[in-house]
């Protein structure tokens, strides 16, 4: 049950949602397949005064070649696009983070805009409000402490979406029209690296498209997670290999995705690369494996991905 | 081998299927009912405060609130399932002893308001320090949790047969582990719900529960109400697994609010709740010592179990004890020794499970396996070797009347081509072995036994009357199969009317695996005798030797010659012209030793009889990750014979899931008091995609007292798929793994252990 009262917006064109969202004064929030916000809404952890459902915002969910890149539409559902060609045959990586995404029930609800835009997720913090109430809010809740790691002053809640990581790899970018006038960035530029608040956007942006670079790339995606389907990443690995170089975005074990270049992805470059990330990771015990045996997954996985992809682009 | 009957052993369809995955069937949160009001329970914040004062005052001002109910609205009347273990008040009196623990009541108009109404009480808490383990809680100096209960020890058990220390001096070779494994949790489908509905001075209720009779008992001694007044009723009940056997304080929370305000009253918690606020599974710590003699005969086991037991007793007695029994019902120790301390912390509370104890039977198997391999033995030679058998008796003193350890442990290896497999297995793949045997039934005084009444009807159709419950299993089907294979009648023309506290008499409830055994007895012999009133009126109607007539597909016929046949209604209507309509009454009480006490005297006949199995599991373990999966897996159970195979089959696939697939993934979490995975997002129950390629093997024992042979459906798969798993893992790597459940971050570390020189 959702016990917070708020107002339910349906408009039709990207200038009324954002007319409407200014109504209510950064207090309102988009949805497209609701998969990450209805059960945040559930929990109380987001209580909007209004939801501006984006459904019907029709250009928003069309995937096409435009010149150098396909475009896109952040309402693209995640099963639809696995299956679209564009997408199989040219971005492997992104095929396989798709496929690795959730369970195909939710994947025909939940879009690829939504997915990148899913809030970062903590044991600590995604809990009923009776929980998180007794236990004394943390830094992400607007309290003063961190619950996951006793004494802290940083928020260590991971970004965990699937696709995420592919998507840097495939160096895409995103394009968002907001109050003030439409931007395009690249992806990793998406991110402040505060797990508490981890998006780096002006209130009311709305995702309308990501960018890919429109070239045929080798890559393929690992996921680390408890069972089979359904379950969030403890840590993804993503890899995609061009025809002169390589890149390796490693995600859910921060607030963003680390991204390296790997100039020559032989096998010699890549233990200093994975070592980059690993240094910038920080990983603590907010999820149901133990935090240094996430950090240490990172080099096994990035080998074999990174090897299996080799081998299979020669 | 040819069927000898009708529909028994039959794939027949079970009666609830249709209406399950249709949709169709309600379960209590669907109820609806004339000016219903909806409730909500407020629940402590702190793992351990004193209750200065509770002020209600305000909520019950608000606009659509019609009551509050506080532990003052109750009668002081503490739960426990004993006289020595009553403990738990439902609604906190003096204490709070964990986070979640029912504080008040609300019953409003709408669930909004009742919640709105929460937030207007206010209570005022003197928190208290807390424990939240066993180790903490009975060290010297920690805080006392409840008076009566020094050290926190909640429930010693204590078994000591033979001479153990002479035994383990003479041992060949002696080996002493410890095995821990997390507390689960039950993960029903339903989380708990309950309507309570009072009026004209009778309570009707209706939960998800295994055992209506026992659940009417508990809430009329808590609401000081006479027994027949308190009235639990038929509902479909979606999982137990031991969640279920016993009163839950929303059971009494919903009752005080309608008595309070007389109309129905619902409460349906959350999933949070469910998993918080209902029972749990106990997290134990198991250290097992083995003596065997240089042939592998076991001569001496010495056993030290912790069970963290949370804030009150439970089902205390019976869950400490429960894992040791199992162990004893299949294998023979001479001497043995079994020290069970059930403490208490401040987490929530908790039950018995159908997997109950994995830490001590995965760690009894592991270690008979190390044990093996020590003394060059094939793991499966040492459990044929120690094996009960048939005639012989358990440690403390039960007969074991049919099955015995050998026929499922040598059908299981030949069908996982066990012999085959064990050698030469590539790198990083493993096979193991589980075994287990368990009772069907235990002593539950006179409510040990079954009632079951049968009427036919002037359509010849029939009515049967059982106070068998069925919590997902299937035993209402089990009660209409048993009937339709006596009375020659199809399963449709069986009405069962069940687990209704004012129809139904005394049944032990879906617990205990009595269901079939006791309850299936009961209506078969109900059945026998309907039967019995049949034949001898149609057998004066026809003119023909009773005993050359039976009843097949609604007509009397002569088994001789069958051209001499009669319409079973026509023999009815003749019963009701001469004023003796077909009616019987058929009761079953298991042979068990009714001195036999938990604590005082843990020994004699525990049960009627007991069923035996074997698990194997093939797993392979990616050594770099710690992944283990398990791509085969092969269980064999006797259950004495299939009343309805596909229902067996399904049992076991389940327990496979439960327990076997489970052992790799399912713990509950916590920070201190607070469960940290209260959902199905982060609490892990297996997949339909984790699950292995699975062959079943129904061993046959034909049992001399059940019903057509039969004892229980399944459930020593459920004790013993872990233990499989947990051997395949230590065949596959040479190193046991004894942190439960095997998630990858654990079998590294064993492995970084091992490597380190230290297994
Ligand atoms: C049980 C479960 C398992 C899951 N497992 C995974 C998993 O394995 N991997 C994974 O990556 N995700 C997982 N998810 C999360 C989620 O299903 C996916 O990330 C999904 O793609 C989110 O898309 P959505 O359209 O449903 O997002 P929504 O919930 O609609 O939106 C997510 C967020 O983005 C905002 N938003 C949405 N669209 C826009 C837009 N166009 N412009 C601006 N803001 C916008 C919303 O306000 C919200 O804050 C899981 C979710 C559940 C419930």
């Amino acid at each position: 049950m959702i016990s917070s009262e708020f107002k339910y917006i349906c408009p039709k064109s990207i200038e009324e949602a954002l007319e409407r969202f200014g109504e209510f004064q950064g207090e309102a929030v988009y949805l497209s397949g609701g998969t990450d916000l209805v059960p945040r809404m559930k929990l109380g952890l987001k209580k909007p005064r209004a939801v501006i459902d984006l459904k019907d915002v029709a250009s928003m969910s069309t995937v096409a070649e435009e010149g150098d890149y396909i475009r896109i539409g952040s309402l693209a559902q995640l099963f639809q696009l696995k299956q679209t060609d564009l997408v199989s045959n040219r971005f492997p990586a992104l095929a396989a983070s798709l496929e690795a995404t959730s369970c195909e029930t939710l994947q025909v609800r939940g879009t690829i805009g939504g997915n990148l835009l899913q809030n970062t997720r903590c044991l600590f913090y995604n809990q009923s409000e009776f929980w998180r109430r007794s236990k004394g809010f943390c830094l992400k809740m607007g309290g003063e402490k961190c619950n996951a790691v006793p004494g802290a002053k940083k928020c260590f809640a991971n970004y965990t979406s699937d696709n995420a990581p592919a998507l840097c790899t495939l160096q895409a970018e995103v394009a968002f029209a907001g109050p003030n006038g439409s931007r395009r960035f690249k992806l990793e530029s998406l991110y402040t690296g505060r797990s508490d608040d981890p998006f780096d956007l002006e209130p009311g942006e709305i995702l309308t498209d990501i960018f890919v670079p429109n070239k045929t790339v080798a890559g393929g995606y690992e996921k680390l997670r408890v069972r089979g389907a359904v379950d969030y990443p403890l840590l993804g690995v993503a890899f995609s290999r061009g025809s002169d170089s390589g890149r390796l975005a490693v995600g859910a074990v921060g607030p963003r995705p680390y991204t390296v270049e790997l100039n020559e992805p032989a096998q010699d470059a890549m233990g200093e690369a994975v070592a980059t990330v690993i240094n910038q990771v920080k990983t603590v015990e907010n999820t149901v494996l133990e935090s240094a045996y996430r950090k240490r997954m990172i080099p096994v996985l990035a080998e074999r991905l990174i090897k299996k992809v080799m081998e299979g682009a020669e | 081998m040819e069927n000898e009957y009708t529909i028994l052993g039959e794939r027949m369809k079970r009666t609830d299927s249709l209406a399950k995955v249709t949709g169709a069937a309600t379960f209590t949160a669907d109820i609806k009912l004339p000016r219903m009001l909806s409730a909500k329970v407020l629940r402590s914040p702190h793992a351990h405060a004193r209750i200065l004062n509770i002020d209600t005052g305000r909520a019950e001002k608000l606009p659509g609130v019609k009551a509050v109910v506080t532990a003052a609205d109750a009668h002081g009347v503490k739960w426990g399932v004993f006289k020595y273990t009553q403990d738990h008040p439902m609604l906190a009196m003096d204490k709070v002893r964990y986070i979640g623990e029912d504080v008040a009541g609300v019953a409003a108009v709408d669930e909004e308001t009742a919640l709105r109404a929460l937030d207007l009480i206010t209570v005022e808490y003197e928190p208290l320090p807390a424990v939240f383990n066993p180790d903490d809680a009975m060290a010297e100096g920690a805080p006392l949790i409840h008076e009566e209960y020094a050290n926190n020890i909640n429930i010693h058990v204590h078994i000591d047969v033979g001479d153990v220390d002479a035994a383990f001096n003479q041992a060949h070779l002696v080996r002493e582990d410890t095995f821990e494994a997390a507390g689960e949790a039950y993960s029903t489908l339903e989380p708990y719900a309950v309507v309570a509905s009072y009026a004209n001075g009778f309570l009707d209720l209706w939960m998800p529960n295994a055992g209506p009779h026992v659940r009417a008992k508990a809430l009329s001694n808590m609401l000081k109400m006479p027994l027949n007044k308190v009235r639990v009723r038929h509902i479909n009940v979606g999982g137990h697994f031991g969640a279920r056997s016993e009163v839950s304080p929303g059971d009494l929370v919903a009752a005080l609010l309608s008595i309070k305000t007389g109309r129905p009253v619902k409460l349906a918690l959350t999933r949070e709740e469910n998993a918080a606020c209902t029972r749990q599974i106990h997290d134990i710590k198991a250290t097992i010592k083995t003596g065997v003699k240089k042939d592998g005969t076991i001569t001496a086991k010495d056993f030290r179990v912790t069970y963290d037991g949370g804030a009150y007793s439970s089902t205390g007695p019976i869950a400490t004890s429960i894992p040791y029994y199992v162990y004893e019902e299949a294998y023979r120790f001479p001497n043995v020794r079994y020290n069970g301390y059930r403490v208490i912390t401040n987490k929530g509370i908790r039950g018995m499970y159908g997997a109950h104890g994995r830490a001590f039977l995965c760690g009894n198997e592991v270690q008979l396996d190390m044990i093996a391999q020590e003394l060059g033995m094939d793991p499966m030679e040492i459990r044929l070797k120690n094996g009960l058998k048939v005639g012989e008796e358990t440690a403390t003193k039960s007969v074991i009347i049919s099955g015995g350890l050998e026929a499922p442990i040598r059908q299981a290896a030949e069908k996982a081509r066990w012999a085959k497999k064990r050698i030469g297995l590539p790198e990083g793949e493993g096979i193991g072995m589980g075994c287990v045997a368990i009772m069907c039934g235990f002593p539950m005084g006179f409510r040990s036994g079954s009632t079951c009444y049968v009427k036919i009807n002037d359509d010849g159709q029939a009515t049967i009357v059982s106070g068998i419950v069925d919590t997902g299993m299937g035993n209402e089907s089990m009660a209409v199969q048993i009937a339709s294979e006596v009375l020659g009648i199809p399963p449709e023309d069986i009405n069962l009317v069940n687990a209704d506290t004012e129809v139904t008499n005394l049944d032990p409830g879906a617990y205990s695996q009595a269901a079939s055994f006791v309850g299936g007895n009961a209506v078969k012999r109900a059945c026998e005798e309907a039967k019995r009133q049949i034949l001898t009126l149609a057998a004066a109607k026809m003119d023909h030797a009773m005993e050359d007539l039976t009843i097949k597909d609604r007509t009397i016929v002569s088994r001789t010659d069958p051209s001499k046949r009669m319409p079973l209604r026509w023999v009815v209507r003749e019963a009701f012209f001469k004023g003796e309509p077909i009616a019987a009454t058929g009761a079953y009480m298991p042979k068990i030793s009714f001195d036999r006490e938990w604590i005082k005297n843990p020994q004699g006949q525990m049960a009627g009889t007991y069923s035996f199995g074997c698990s194997i599991a093939e797993v392979t373990v990616d050594r770099e990750t710690g992944k283990i999966c398990i791509p085969r897996f092969t269980a064999a159970h006797d259950c004495g014979n299939p009343i309805n195979t596909m229902a067996v089959e399904g049992q076991i696939e389940g327990s496979i899931q439960q327990a076997g697939v489970a052992v790799l993934t399912e713990e509950n979490r916590w920070s201190d008091g607070w469960l940290l995975n209260p959902d199905l997002l982060e609490y892990k129950v297996p997949l339909a995609c984790d699950m292995p390629e699975i062959d079943t093997v129904i061993v046959r024992s034909n049992d001399p007292e059940g019903p057509f042979g039969a004892k229980e459906g399944g459930l020593t798969t459920r004790m013993n798929a872990y233990s499989a798993v947990a051997c395949a893992a230590h065949s596959a790597l040479g190193v046991p793994l004894k942190q439960l459940p095997l998630t990858p971050d654990r079998v590294l570390k064993a492995l970084d252990k091992a490597k380190g020189g230290d297994a």
